[in-house]
């Protein structure tokens, strides 16, 4: 009996896990994402103010910096693991129980971890590191 | 927080045995009829909160898409020009706008830290949160437009 409560009571560290990438994931988007979304996806193309992805050799300099491809990083692949639990318990809302399941689970997550491993690889194979 | 529906609930053992024997028991079934999220604007509001990942999501691939195309040197590469691209980050822009003011408006729910024995007040938190996200987008907007020529 003792050893069975004992197990009732270990903690959800699974859920731990995935509940803090969703939290941490949801707050990087907010903060991050619509100062991103203003100045290069509207201010830039619309000549507005001059961005630093609007020429060839500002953006390949400013990418080649070690502290804004961990930003970016940060940046691309922690919301991605926020918006797998929210497309997840959308589609289930939306009459899609069929998302509830364990594959569905390794599908959406699994995306993330996915991303995550495309934005390493695309950020140190993009620009050459430098420190200048 | 997510969950509107929920799962048939399992027949209790031996209903089988008694739906046989003439006295089927009742096993209660909630169904959703497809536009229930359109009955009410709350549901309405949580469903376009739920679904302002996909948006976001489409433009940070986006980003990812912009970095590696560096990779195809100064003369392979091209600044996004097109009106479709600007209408589609105004569209992401306001999904982006709804996370953030609902997502930091939580915050005041979530977190709770006390000082000096006295809970702060919800208020006070969204307020710190809304502040930390004008002072990061001055900062990020700076950046961008400062390593710009």
């Amino acid at each position: 009996m003792r050893h069975d409560v004992a197990r009732k009571r270990r903690p959800a560290f699974t859920h731990l896990i995935w509940w803090f990438l969703f939290a941490q994931g949801g707050i990087i988007a907010a903060i991050l994402i619509p100062v991103h979304v203003l100045v290069q996806g509207i201010l830039g193309p619309l000549h507005i103010v001059p961005v630093v992805d609007r020429h060839y050799d500002t953006w390949i300099r400013f990418l080649g910096n070690p502290i804004v491809k961990l930003y970016l990083l940060v940046l691309i692949a922690a919301p991605f693991f926020h918006f797998a639990h929210r497309l997840r318990y959308l589609l289930v809302d939306l009459g899609v129980p069929a998302a509830r399941t364990l594959p569905a689970q390794a599908v959406f997550y699994g995306g993330a971890v996915v991303i995550t491993g495309v934005t390493f690889w695309v950020l140190l194979t993009t620009a050459p590191l430098s420190f200048g | 927080m997510e969950t509107v529906t929920s799962d048939v609930v399992k027949e209790p053992p031996g209903s089988a045995e008694a739906a046989s024997a003439g006295s089927a028991p009742r096993v209660y079934k909630p169904e959703m009829p497809l536009g229930w999220w359109l009955r009410q604007r709350h549901y309405f509001l949580y469903i376009v909160r739920e679904f302002t990942a996909l948006p976001l999501a489409l433009w940070l691939l986006w980003l990812l898409f912009e970095i590696q195309r560096a990779s195809t040197g100064p003369k392979g590469y091209y600044p996004p020009e097109s009106a479709a691209f600007v209408v589609f980050s105004v569209i992401v822009l306001g999904f982006a706008l709804y996370h953030s003011y609902t997502f930091l408006s939580l915050a005041g729910v979530i977190i709770n830290i006390k000082l000096l024995d006295k809970p702060i007040p919800s208020r006070v938190i969204v307020l710190s949160q809304f502040a930390a996200w004008f002072v990061a987008s001055v900062v990020i907007a700076a950046v961008l437009i400062g390593f710009a020529r």
